[in-house]
């Protein structure tokens, strides 16, 4: 497949067209790659300053006293969305509910390890800990591990 | 429907777990304070059952919030005081009279047993845990 790439000026009118025969799991995938890549949000900080970042840089949101923050590496950014509309819209993105309280990105998790009463604590790449409740972590782990055998 | 499949599939794991302990534990127990008494078939009976019955006293353990570090102990506590009252319920029931040291003995005893299958279940989630960080190098390596 040919690929060109030419430059513009203005990012707001960045694109990626795919011309094919055909719409194969292979276009599929390039679209769904480039979907990812390309999805930004925007959040206020702390500070009350707007912010736009990437979503692959989130490595959770957390909801608090009726609020959605999104946590990147260098900030904490609230966003306007309930979480379980952050759950559906980005599960797409490797974003999977961990507790009743967070969305994680599976793409920034870099291990589990088992807590108590078959829970799991779930090692970000930013060295945050957070806990998987034992609701959702069979969904965790169909993800995960699709058809590779588990105990469970 | 999954939650619940996964829940039985836990408490399946578990009660499998209590009962080859319990089995071990009567084992031993039998043959240093009651090693002239011969037993029946029935008797096998007893190991599931003291397992089935430990794995239902542990809906204490249940809550629909996330539970902290101290309430899961403070329930896990209150479910080992369960199963110690059942055991020295359903013995003296049957007309069972333990000496003071044997009754002693029995009670750390169900202790042991119950601090080991919680080991026992923590090693396989543990194990659990292990297959599922290898898949996710995978799944992080394919996906990006």
């Amino acid at each position: 497949m040919k690929v060109h790439i030419r430059k513009i000026p203005d990012k707001a009118k960045e694109q990626v067209i795919i011309e094919c025969v055909e719409v194969t799991p292979e276009i599929t995938d390039i679209k769904a790659y480039v979907t990812r890549k390309g999805e930004e949000l925007s959040g206020v900080t702390d500070g009350q300053r707007m912010m736009r970042f990437r979503l692959e840089d989130v490595y959770y949101f957390e909801a608090l006293d009726e609020k959605v923050f999104a946590y990147t590496r260098e900030q904490v950014c609230e966003v306007k969305m309930r979480l379980y509309e952050v759950e559906k819209r980005y599960e797409n993105h490797h974003f999977v509910r961990c507790s009743k309280s967070v969305v994680m990105n599976l793409m920034l998790l870099e291990g589990i390890s088992p807590a108590l009463n078959g829970r799991f604590f779930a090692y970000m790449k930013n060295g945050e800990k957070l806990m998987i409740s034992r609701q959702y972590a069979p969904k965790l782990k169909r993800i995960v591990m699709g058809g590779v055998d588990d105990e469970e | 429907m999954m939650r619940n499949k996964s829940i039985l599939a836990e408490e399946m794991k578990a009660f499998f777990v209590c009962t080859t302990c319990i089995t071990i534990l009567e084992g031993i127990l039998g043959m240093l304070f009651f090693p002239q008494m011969k037993l029946g078939y029935d008797a096998f009976f007893s190991p599931p059952i003291f397992g089935l019955l430990s794995v239902l006293f542990g809906f204490v353990n249940y809550s629909k919030k996330e539970l902290s570090v101290r309430q899961v102990l403070f329930r896990r506590f209150i479910h080992l005081l369960m199963i110690e009252g059942l055991v020295f319920g359903l013995n003296y029931a049957s007309g069972m009279i333990f000496s003071p040291f044997a009754a002693g003995i029995l009670a750390i005893s169900i202790g042991v047993v119950f601090i080991a299958v919680y080991a026992a279940l923590w090693f396989m989630d543990r194990r659990s845990a292990m297959l599922f960080n290898e898949q996710l190098k995978r799944y992080q390596s394919r996906e990006s």
